[in-house]
């Protein structure tokens, strides 16, 4: 099909390509005693092997995007029907043969251990047959979710999901302010980019826009979808009022018109010219070359960084050695110089350095505020609240001021999530900069200053100042295999399923209208009562709940944080006392033997110089497509 | 009955007047509900944003006179009425009303507002000479959830006046999926105030039904189902009588088919199957298609705007199949388009209780009155308010009716069902407060009310009834009584004749 598509451009390593040279490094590292550096580079290999590039599909209910992605996988695997049909989120990825599972969550654990991070604990994957899977997850066979599923997962032999795609179908989110919104909201940070599908019969709704507003907080890459483009004569007209619109909120947001009939048509009967009229082939070069693309720049940074890291700490010990080895008389000045180095990178890691006080003040401080600006949010609501019962009666429309207290909820909560979700992104950055302006300086002037003997180390270009972008590193952590999915059931699970409402009507005209006049004072004060201690109480509940919540996700923030810079820094620190310990070694081997070891070592140096060159050969090219694509699209 | 409502409301409202007659304003308002109780039912069409309300009201007034466009169009609520003479009327905010030119594109007005901006203006008055609105006034709003929040806003206000009764009499709610907002907005529509009997003034209606199942030929029985499912949706079931799927623009179109559209719809006919649904694939697909020969694009353009690919799909079918002249296919084609349930909805619905309707309305602005602006005089007012307010029989009626859909009683489900029939959930004829044929013949009707009068005697006696649903019972015999004293005074006439 068409989908082969401008996606080969010649010249990007391939993944193949970068396996082999991680694999080389895992030779280089060898069985030795750095097992930090082997870790570190099994950590890159778990990564190639599965890349998961998550895709969201969002739009509101009856937009048509289970289609869309039963279209573009060429598959009936997102129930399709006239009336509500998504209940359940599904995850389309790549697997051979295909197969299909639903994630339940686990029994309970008997000890009541709450699954601190990732949580993966909690939740089964049970496989179930393909062929069963659309009577599961459809509002038909499992209305409201009644079964507790809290995804659906189905793996196809497609090309288009080879690079590492993983397209999620959302239940619909029925406009702002609804815990579905918050749901989907709450996945999104674990997404790579998000698809919001609109249908041609009308421009954008205002509850559509301040949707894609709260979205674009968190995930900045987003494309829209115009679907059923078929059935609307009009849909030219629709898209120039979209593109109006989408150009007030970010302009370089793409808008791709489509219509899944036309694709399912095409593939059915085998015709080029129907699936290029049904617009996906536009979709599909941009899932591959910007949202895979991009994600695979990442990728391809984040290993060569790895290989260029791991090659520096490598040849740092090698090089010491073989120096003190061919020039014995400057071992005794190398020494000291390596020592000093040492003890200055011992003392900046016993005081904590300055990067670490940063990460902790910043996550305490983030989890002051996160609780303080939740109260805040709730307790407005529960005046608001208290007001309103104390106005009328709740008795006769409590079902409705219930699901308006549910509804504000979520929205509070929603806002706090996308602000603290901004606020940790940036303390990861802020992190990040503190960390390259205590460590970088340290090894390399200190080597540096050793003198001549040293000349080659002089090249070290700096290692790894911990760059290798650690806003996606957090977002990687927080992502575990299911994290954003898990979310999804979560809150359904403290809300049960409430929708929303973009006319604000205030809980005052929902009770105040309402006056019983008949009823006896004492009753109505007694009903009163008892609906402000109901409402007290849930709002405390839901305090507790998300606030415990939001508290695990930034002190999982902190974790990944704190060990990704821990990490580097006892590389450096096992690297210098390495190089340490092979110089004096030198110093003391006897002459005949030292022909042999220097042979030996100038072998190795020249397989990790040559691993070190074609590391960086790939980082440039990253940093060549990344202004290239930079520029097509600005 | 009926008359001694409307009359009971007209006499509240003089006796308003003899209390609040020097307050210029708050006589003005009630010297304009007593006209109100002489006018016809006020039925506003609201909903979201794109619902089709305009297309709707073409359908319904049967003259496609309200402008609708692709994108976002009714910025003000406009007023539909009859007159013998087209006019319209602007009345903004300050100043005085005034005429504007009566201008037509394609038929449809264009309102030239020559420089007032829409937030200036209250509302535009369309007189027209459509017979269909002899029995109602039409009232256009502007959508829900629209992005300028103003257009929202002002349509909000005008349905649900945060201190007066609403300007409408019932309300037909369009709909496209049951959204939230939706239920939320007749919510705050049906609950205002002193009538109290809310939930019977609203029908929500299953707009633009053919898109729902993608314009497939069957899309309208898809429609129907997801009606069905909605009108049992207990959350819907408080706030409409129920739910009607309608293709709102092929209704319009189907009761203004052209001469010129049928002939393009019968060349359409003479392609066979394979070639017609290759073509139809989507409808930039027809728009270029050169099959068959002789229609132009233009015609092709002109058929989609105005009927969509289930349009057409559906009037080819028919020529088809037994439909080869324009009339039957255009009475055909509104059929099936869910038009003409609608409109008997309306009838059973909103125009066989049109004068409890207004009276309750009338009710509401007095009770209004009273809570905002009590003095002297006013205590004997609130008495014959609440006299009228608890002996009227439809209103009587009207409240159970709100209590059996949102509450809900201590009976049995098959009673509470009955009951509801009974009292006129249905429509208040006899044949359908009796659940029986509409050609029953009125021995078999009385027998039945009979039968049903007598079992309802049974359950107000019996001592398993719990002493809340007694005046449930109460209220049903009352209406058996209704239906057999009906009959009683026709026998009377028959036989005096």
């Amino acid at each position: 099909m068409a989908e082969a598509g401008p996606a080969r451009a010649p010249g990007p390593t391939t993944a193949g390509q970068l396996v082999r040279l991680v694999e080389e490094g895992l030779q280089l590292v060898g069985s030795g005693d750095r097992a930090d550096l082997r870790r570190r580079l099994a950590q890159a290999m778990a990564r190639l092997q599965d890349p998961s590039i998550r895709v969201i599909v969002v739009g509101e209910f009856k937009q048509g995007k289970s289609k869309l992605i039963n279209a573009l996988v060429n598959a009936p695997v997102c129930p399709v029907d006239d009336d509500i049909a998504t209940s359940v989120p599904t995850i389309v990825r790549y697997g051979d043969p295909a197969s299909a599972a639903v994630l339940v969550p686990a029994p309970e654990q008997p000890d009541g251990e709450a699954a601190g991070d990732g949580g993966d604990s909690s939740v089964e994957r049970r496989p179930v047959d393909l062929a069963d899977l659309p009577a599961l997850v459809s509002e038909k066979g499992n209305p409201g979710n009644s079964r507790k599923l809290m995804a659906a997962e189905v793996c196809l032999p497609r090309r288009i999901l080879t690079g590492g795609l993983n397209i999620i179908d959302s239940p619909g989110v029925g406009g702002m302010g609804s815990t579905h919104t918050l749901t989907t909201l709450t996945a999104l940070p674990t997404a790579d980019a998000m698809l919001l599908v609109s249908d041609a019969s009308q421009e954008y709704t205002e509850p559509e826009l301040r949707f894609l507003r709260q979205a674009m907080r968190i995930t900045p890459s987003v494309a829209a979808v115009l679907s059923k483009t078929d059935l609307y004569p009009e849909w030219r007209r629709v898209e120039e009022l979209d593109r109006t619109h989408l150009d007030q909120v970010a302009p370089e947001i793409p808008l791709f018109p489509l219509s899944a009939d036309l694709r399912l048509e095409a593939s059915r009967l085998q015709d080029s010219e129907l699936n290029a009229e049904s617009g996906f082939p536009a979709l599909v070069a941009h899932l591959r070359n910007d949202v895979v693309g991009k994600a695979q720049r990442i990728q391809r940074r984040s290993v060569s960084q790895d290989l260029l890291s791991v090659t520096d700490n490598l040849r740092l010990s090698l090089q010491s050695e073989v120096e003190a080895l061919e020039n014995p008389a400057g071992t005794p000045q190398m020494l000291a110089d390596l020592g000093r180095a040492k003890t200055e990178a011992d003392e900046l890691r016993k005081r904590s350095a300055r990067w670490q006080l940063t990460l902790s003040d910043g996550i305490n401080d983030l989890i002051a505020d996160m609780e303080y600006d939740l109260r805040d949010r709730l307790r407005r609501i529960q005046r608001e609240a208290e007001t309103a019962i104390d106005q009328g009666d709740p008795g006769p429309v409590w079902p409705q001021f219930s699901q308006w207290l549910e509804e504000c909820v979520a929205a509070a909560i929603s806002d706090t999530f996308v602000w603290t979700s901004e606020r940790s992104q940036w303390l990861a950055a802020q992190v990040a900069d503190h960390f390259a302006a205590d460590e970088v300086s340290l090894p390399v002037l200190h080597v540096a200053d050793s003198g001549d003997a040293l000349d080659p180390v002089d090249q070290m270009p700096g290692l790894d100042p911990g760059r290798v972008n650690p806003v996606q590193k957090v977002l990687i952590g927080m992502r575990g295999s299911y994290g954003g999915v898990l979310m999804f059931g979560l809150l359904t699970g403290i809300f049960g399923m409430a929708l929303i409402n973009p006319l604000s009507v205030g809980a005052g005209l929902l009770l105040g209208r309402k006056a019983y006049r008949e009823d006896k004072e004492t009753r109505l004060k007694r009903r009163q009562g008892e609906a402000k201690a109901l409402v007290r109480r849930q709002l405390d509940d839901v305090t507790f709940q998300v606030g415990k919540q939001l508290k695990d996700r930034l002190r999982l923030v902190q974790r990944t944080i704190r060990d990704h810079f821990t990490e580097i820094a006892d590389e450096y620190h096992r690297s210098l006392s390495d190089s340490v310990a092979a110089a004096q070694k030198a110093a003391a081997s006897y002459a005949q033997e030292r022909e042999g070891r220097i042979r030996d070592i100038r072998g190795e140096l020249k397989k990790v110089d040559a691993l070190h060159r074609a590391a960086k050969a790939v980082a440039a090219e990253v940093i060549a497509a990344g202004t290239r694509s930079g520029a097509g699209v600005g | 009955m009926t008359p001694s409502t409307t009359a009971g409301a007209a006499g509240l409202i003089r006796e308003a007047l003899e209390v609040y007659g020097d307050d210029p304003q708050a006589a003005a308002v009630l010297r304009g509900y007593a006209r109100r109780l002489a006018e016809p039912l006020r039925i506003a069409v609201a909903g979201m944003v794109k619902a089709g309300k305009s297309t709707l009201l073409n359908a319904i007034i049967g003259e496609e006179i309200a402008p609708t466009d692709t994108g976002e169009c009714t910025r003000i609520v406009t007023w539909y009425r009859h007159g013998h003479t087209p006019r319209i009327t602007l009345h903004p905010i300050t100043g005085e009303p005034r005429n504007l030119p009566l201008k037509r594109v394609d038929g449809r007005l264009v309102f030239v507002l020559d420089g007032v901006q829409a937030e200036d203006v209250d509302r535009l008055d369309v007189e027209w000479p459509a017979p269909a609105l002899q029995a109602m006034t039409l009232i256009d709003t502007p959508g829900i959830a629209s992005l300028s929040q103003d257009v929202s806003a002002r349509s909000v206000r005008f349905l649900t006046p945060e201190d007066s009764a609403s300007e409408a009499d019932a309300v037909i709610y369009l709909m496209r999926h049951l959204h939230a907002s939706d239920l939320r907005f007749l919510e705050s529509f049906q609950d205002t105030g002193a009538g109290r009997s809310g939930t019977v003034n609203a029908l929500a209606v299953l707009s633009r039904a053919d898109e729902v199942g993608a314009g497939r030929i069957d899309s309208l029985l898809s429609a129907g189902t997801i009606a069905e499912r909605y009108s049992r949706d207990p959350n819907l079931r408080k706030l409409a009588l129920g739910v009607v799927p309608v293709a709102g623009l092929l209704a319009q179109s189907a009761r203004t088919l052209r001469q010129p559209d049928f002939e393009a719809l019968q060349l359409l006919a003479t392609l066979d199957r394979a070639a017609r649904e290759r073509m139809m694939l989507s409808a930039d697909r027809f728009r270029r298609s050169r099959e068959p020969e002789g229609l132009t694009e233009e015609a092709r353009r002109s058929l989609l705007a105005r009927y969509g690919l289930f349009g057409i799909r559906l009037a080819v079918v028919l020529i088809r199949n037994g439909y080869p002249e324009p009339t039957p296919l255009a009475h055909e084609l509104a059929r099936r388009s869910g038009l003409d349930p609608l409109l008997e909805v309306l009838d059973r619905q909103f125009q066989a209780r049109a004068e409890a309707l207004k009276a309750r309305t009338a009710l509401v602005a007095v009770g209004n009155l009273l809570d905002s602006r009590p003095r002297d005089g006013s205590e004997q007012l609130a008495a014959s308010l609440e006299r009228l307010q608890a002996n009227a029989h439809e209103f009587r009626e009207l409240r159970l009716l709100a209590a059996l859909r949102t509450t809900g009683v201590e009976l049995a489900p098959e009673l509470a069902a009955e009951a509801e029939r009974i009292i006129g959930g249905h429509g208040t004829a006899p044949d359908l407060r009796l659940g029986l044929a509409a050609d029953s013949s009125p021995d078999l009707l009385a027998a039945e009310a009979r039968r049903c009068l007598a079992r309802w005697r049974r359950a107000a006696e019996s001592p398993l009834t719990p002493r809340s649903a007694l005046e449930v019972c109460r209220v049903v015999i009352r209406s058996c009584e209704g239906v057999l004293a009906d009959f009683a005074v026709r026998d009377r006439r028959a036989q005096s004749a």
